[in-house]
């Protein structure tokens, strides 16, 4: 069992996976389990249990572990793996459920009519709500575009953080971001017609 | 639409969303480490077994059809090849024209 107050040497580590050491394997898994499953969470698409895909994420880790040459950090890496993974598993979904005023909660109701009927802020004690409509509004995108708008505006990445984790140039990144935006321009000023009728 | 302008709607409410934080468990679940190890290394050695399985298989198979066809032309290889004098044709014209020559 190994120690987890001692820092993981991952090189050492990583050779000894190559020379197919289970106990590095397992101690790799634990080490790494934290980075995968927070990007498996905040991407996780609908119906996929969250250990499946972190499940998924590290398999495919240890079958393209001889192509790691070592030119971006390891953990970088498998960012890039859990990334791609999600994104293939949001692809597979090919309906989007369609977003209705009538499938909203009181409070999801009250907080989308306030921000498009006037400009307050959302008070606090809504954030809860809030995230759940911005969660409901990106399942409207498409699974690429989600992606890009997730990882701008909720995660506050930059452009540069965002291709290195995707492989995706810049300025695909910034054509899928406007892309978006004006498709969520599109549907708030849909829900404030159809709010008002 | 300036996505960072507080009086976007949707600037607005990711900026809300953004003051919830997961506080779910972020360690991985008892075993997982074990069983996701221990597929990966079988799925590795079983893919390979079935390659070298089949190698070896179509290895036997190509012996066995050697052999077969060895077998089944054994009468013609040892045969001795006679001669045969081809009839000329009289009324071929080549032939015909080589006699006038």
């Amino acid at each position: 069992m190994p120690d987890d107050n001692l820092p993981l040497d991952l090189a050492g580590c990583l050779e000894r996976v190559r020379q197919r050491d289970q106990a590095a394997a397992r101690e790799l898994v634990d080490h790494l389990y934290p980075l995968v499953i927070r990007i498996v969470r905040s991407h996780l698409p609908r119906r996929v249990a969250e250990e499946d895909l972190a499940q998924e994420v590290f398999l495919k880790m240890f079958t393209r572990l001889d192509q790691y040459q070592g030119a971006v950090p390891f953990p970088h890496w498998v960012s890039r793996i859990a990334v791609t993974t999600c994104i293939d598993h949001l692809r597979a979904q090919k309906r989007r459920p369609e977003f209705r005023w009538a499938d909203l909660s009181e409070t999801e109701a009250e907080v989308l009519d306030n921000v498009i009927t006037n400009e307050n802020d959302v008070p606090a004690n809504d954030a809860l709500a809030a995230h759940e409509l911005v969660h409901q509004l990106l399942d409207q995108l498409k699974p690429d575009d989600q992606l890009v708008i997730r990882l701008l505006d909720l995660e506050q990445k930059s452009i540069a953080e965002i291709a290195q984790l995707t492989g995706w140039n810049q300025s695909l990144i910034k054509v899928r971001a406007f892309r978006a935006r004006r498709k969520l321009q599109k549907l708030f000023q849909e829900l404030k017609k159809k709010e008002r009728s | 639409m300036n996505p960072t302008n507080p009086k976007q709607p949707w600037a607005r409410l990711t900026a809300a969303a953004r003051h919830v934080h997961d506080d779910r468990d972020t360690a991985a679940p008892y075993g997982f480490a074990t069983r996701v190890t221990a597929i990966a290394f079988a799925s590795s050695r079983s893919s390979l077994s079935l390659v070298e399985r089949f190698a070896w298989r179509a290895v036997g198979v190509a012996g066995v059809l050697a052999i077969l066809s060895v077998a089944l032309n054994y009468s013609a290889l040892t045969h001795k090849a006679v001669p045969v004098e081809e009839p000329v044709a009289d009324n071929d014209t080549v032939s015909l024209l080589l006699k006038v020559d």
